[in-house]
C-alpha cells in the first residue's frame, strides 16, 4: 500500500518538478490565500502611508516646527519599513530561502531575518567576550554592536576571543562587515592591540595595528579584504602582523568598525598626525576627533608560540630576544616587637 | 478528695491478698500491707506536693559559652601598603566585598593580588549596599573609579634575554615563508637541534618520526639495532649476534648442554679465585671453592 494521501501520491507520480506554491495539498493552498490576502493587506497599507508621506512633504504651511514635521516624517518611513517586513515575513519561501542562506540582502524582510539570528547569539557572544576581556572599557568607554563583523585568516574564521596562530595572522585577515539597515555607508576599520608590556613603565600601552578609513559598505557587500585596500585613499596603518612576546601575558586583539558620520570621508593627513601613531594609540580620542560611531566589534587574542620569532623577524619588529619574567615583590619586614612584651 | 484515692490501694490491696494464695513468692508482702493501711489514722493527710528545683542540662536553654575569640576583623587600614597574598581582611561572611586588585578566600577572607594601598569603599553603581575593600597602584588613587574609565594595571614583569633565541630556526622559518607554507619540524631539524646526540646513532635517526607524545625521535626498535648496523658498515666493534638459536622447551640435550657448560663456566671462575687466594672470606667457603 502506498504511504500518503491520494493528493501526496498523484504528487509523488509526477515527479518532483512541481513548484513550492502548486503543491496539491488542499489545506497548505487555504493556508497560502489567507497569507496571500494579508500581504495584500499590507502592501496596500504601505501605499497609503506612502501617500501619506508624500502629502505630508507636499503640505506646505506645516502646522508646526520643520523639527516636528521631520520627525513625523521619520516615524512615517520607519512604519513603512516595518510594513515591507510584514508583507512578506509569514511567506514560508521567503523562510526557506533565507534558511538555505540565499537570502537577497538588499530586500527588507531578509535583512530583518538575519538581523534577528545574528542577535540571537552571535551579539550575544561577542558582548559576553568584550566585557569578560575587558575590551570595553579598555579600549572604548562603551559600544552598541549593530553590525555584524566575523573575522577570517586564510579561510579560518576566529571566533570572538580565539587565541590566533601567529604565522596564521601573518597575513591580514578578510572581514565580513554585515549591516542590516539599507544603504552605503563609510567607515573606519581598528585593529588595536591594548597589551603592549612597557617594561621602563611597568604598564601596558596600545599599538594600532591596522588602520583604514573611508571603507564603503553595504548590506550586499560586506566583504573587505584588508590586504586589498587602497594605499593611498584609506590605509593609514597597513598590516602589522600581531605578536606577543615571550613571557608576556596574552595580547587582545581587537577589532572595531566605527561609523563616519553622514558619507563624510576622513582626511588621511589627518588621521595620519602625530596622535594616531603606531604605538601609543588611543582609539577613544581617534573616534572623539574624527566624530566616529563604533558600531561593529570583534577580538581574537595572540600568544608567543614557535613561530613569533620567525613573525616578528619577518615585519621587521625587533624584541624577539627578550622574554618577559615576574618581577620579584620585595616581602614586607616583620615590624620588630617590643621585648618589654613578651614575659 | 484524697479518699477516693486512697480507696484503689484498699482494693489494690485486697485483690493481691487474693492472687497472694495463687503466687507464693508475693504471699509475705501481700500479708502484711493490708494490716498497714487499717493502722492509718484517719485524720486528713498533709500534702506535701513539693516540686524539686531542677535545670536542663542540655539544650537550647544554655546558650552557648563565649568561645575563644576568632581573631576576625581588619588586619590592614584604609592606605595602609600591602603586598600580593597580604591579608587584608578576616570575617565570617561577606561583610566586605573583594574590589579591584584584591581576592577572596575559601573562608572570605580578603586578601591583596597587587602590591599597593588598601581602600575601603562602596559602589553603588555596582550594587547598592555592598561594602568593598580594593587595593589600588597609586597611594592618591580614588576607588571607585569614575564607569567605563580606562582599568589601571600593572606589568608586573622584567625584560630579560630569551634563554634560546635559536637564530638558525629563524632563518628556516623564513625560507619556509618564501614557500608559503609554515611546515613542522622534518626529521632532519629534530635531529640538528640535539636529538640524536650519539654519532653512531646518526643513521638511526634517519628514521625520526613523530612518536607518542609529540617528539621526533628515533624508534625503540632502531636504536636497539644501532650497534648491528654500526658493526655491518664497519664503524663499531664486531658484535656477537644475540641469541641466533631459538629455545626450544623439549630439547632436554641442549638443556644439559647448557648446564654443564656453566658449571665448567663457574669452577674455572672458582679455580681462578683460589689461585689468587681467598680474601676474607670464612673457611666454609673457601673449602667448598676447592
Amino acid at each position: 500500500m502506498p504511504i500518503g494521501s491520494r493528493r501526496r501520491r498523484a504528487a509523488a507520480a509526477v515527479g518532483g518538478n512541481v513548484p513550492f506554491e502548486q503543491l496539491p495539498y488542499q489545506c497548505f493552498q487555504e493556508a497560502r490565500k489567507v497569507l496571500q490576502a494579508d500581504r495584500e493587506e499590507k502592501v496596500r497599507l504601505i501605499d497609503v502611508e506612502r501617500q501619506r508621506i508624500a502629502r505630508l512633504e507636499a503640505q506646505e504651511p506645516f502646522p508646526g516646527t520643520p523639527a516636528q514635521k521631520q520627525l513625523r516624517l521619520q516615524s512615517m518611513r520607519k512604519h513603512v519599513e516595518y510594513l515591507k517586513v510584514q508583507a512578506d515575513i509569514n511567506d514560508p519561501m521567503v523562510k526557506k530561502i533565507f534558511e538555505d542562506g540565499k537570502g537577497d540582502m538588499s530586500k527588507p524582510v531578509y535583512r530583518h531575518l538575519a538581523d534577528r539570528k545574528w542577535r540571537s547569539y552571535r551579539r550575544l557572544l561577542i558582548m559576553q567576550r568584550i566585557i569578560q576581556m575587558n575590551v570595553v572599557p579598555d579600549l572604548l568607554p562603551h559600544i552598541d554592536p549593530v553590525i555584524d563583523l566575523s573575522i577570517s585568516f586564510r579561510g579560518k574564521t576566529a571566533h570572538p576571543g580565539d587565541f590566533v596562530e601567529s604565522t596564521l595572522s601573518e597575513e591580514a585577515p578578510i572581514l565580513k562587515i554585515q549591516p542590516f539597515d539599507r544603504g552605503e555607508r563609510l567607515v573606519t576599520i581598528a585593529v588595536v592591540d591594548p597589551d603592549v608590556p612597557v617594561a621602563e613603565e611597568d604598564t601596558f600601552k596600545h599599538r594600532c595595528h591596522f588602520l583604514a578609513c573611508n571603507v564603503r559598505i553595504s548590506p550586499t557587500s560586506p566583504m573587505v579584504k584588508l590586504a586589498d585596500l587602497d594605499q593611498e585613499s584609506q590605509v593609514v596603518h597597513s598590516w602589522l602582523p600581531p605578536f606577543a612576546q615571550k613571557g608576556t601575558p596574552y595580547h587582545r586583539l581587537a577589532v572595531f568598525v566605527l561609523q563616519q558620520p553622514g558619507l563624510e570621508r576622513v582626511d588621511l593627513e589627518v588621521a595620519n598626525s602625530k596622535a594616531a601613531q603606531r604605538d601609543g594609540f588611543y582609539l577613544r580620542g581617534f573616534a572623539t576627533r574624527h566624530r566616529l560611531a563604533p558600531t561593529g566589534v570583534g577580538l581574537f587574542r595572540t600568544q608567543w608560540d614557535e613561530g613569533t620569532a620567525g613573525v616578528m623577524h619577518r615585519a621587521g619588529v625587533e624584541g624577539a630576544d627578550i622574554e618577559f619574567k615576574r618581577k620579584r615583590i620585595e616581602p614586607m619586614p616583620y615590624k620588630r616587637k617590643d621585648g618589654s612584651r613578651f614575659r | 478528695m484524697l479518699l477516693p484515692r486512697i480507696a484503689p490501694s484498699f482494693r489494690a490491696a485486697s485483690n493481691s491478698a487474693s492472687r497472694a494464695a495463687r503466687s507464693p513468692c508475693s504471699a509475705c508482702t501481700a500479708s502484711t500491707r493490708p494490716t498497714t493501711t487499717a493502722q492509718r489514722p484517719r485524720s486528713p493527710p498533709i500534702l506535701n506536693f513539693v516540686r524539686n528545683a531542677h535545670h536542663k542540662s542540655e539544650g537550647r536553654a544554655n546558650g552557648p559559652k563565649q568561645g575563644p575569640g576568632k581573631r576576625l576583623g581588619a588586619k590592614k587600614t584604609g592606605e595602609q601598603y600591602v603586598i600580593p597574598g597580604n591579608i587584608i581582611f578576616r570575617q565570617r561572611g561577606t561583610q566586605w566585598h573583594p574590589g579591584e586588585n584584591v581576592g577572596i578566600g575559601r573562608d572570605h577572607t580578603i586578601f591583596a593580588l597587587e602590591p599597593g594601598y588598601v581602600k575601603y569603599y562602596r559602589n553603588p553603581d555596582l550594587h547598592p549596599k555592598r561594602r568593598y575593600i580594593g587595593v589600588v597602584l597609586q597611594r592618591n588613587d580614588v576607588l571607585p573609579r569614575p564607569p567605563n574609565a580606562t582599568r589601571h594595571r600593572r606589568l608586573g614583569m622584567i625584560a630579560v634575554p630569551r634563554i634560546d633565541p635559536d637564530t638558525t630556526a629563524i632563518s628556516e622559518l623564513e625560507s619556509d615563508a618564501l614557500a608559503g607554507i609554515p611546515s613542522l619540524p622534518t626529521a632532519h631539524e629534530a635531529v640538528s637541534s640535539g636529538t640524536a646526540t650519539d654519532p653512531s646513532l646518526s643513521k638511526t635517526s634517519t628514521y625520526a618520526a613523530l612518536q607518542p607524545r609529540e617528539h621526533y625521535r628515533a624508534a625503540n626498535w632502531e636504536i636497539g639495532r644501532a650497534p648491528d648496523r654500526a658493526a655491518e658498515s664497519g664503524t663499531g666493534p664486531e658484535r656477537q649476534r644475540v641469541s641466533p638459536h631459538k629455545f626450544v622447551k623439549k630439547d632436554r640435550f641442549a638443556a644439559l648442554k647448557a648446564r654443564k657448560a656453566r658449571a665448567a663456566k663457574i669452577a674455572e671462575k672458582r679455580g681462578a679465585m683460589g689461585q689468587r687466594g681467598p680474601k676474607g672470606k670464612d673457611k666454609k667457603k673457601r673449602r667448598r671453592g676447592r
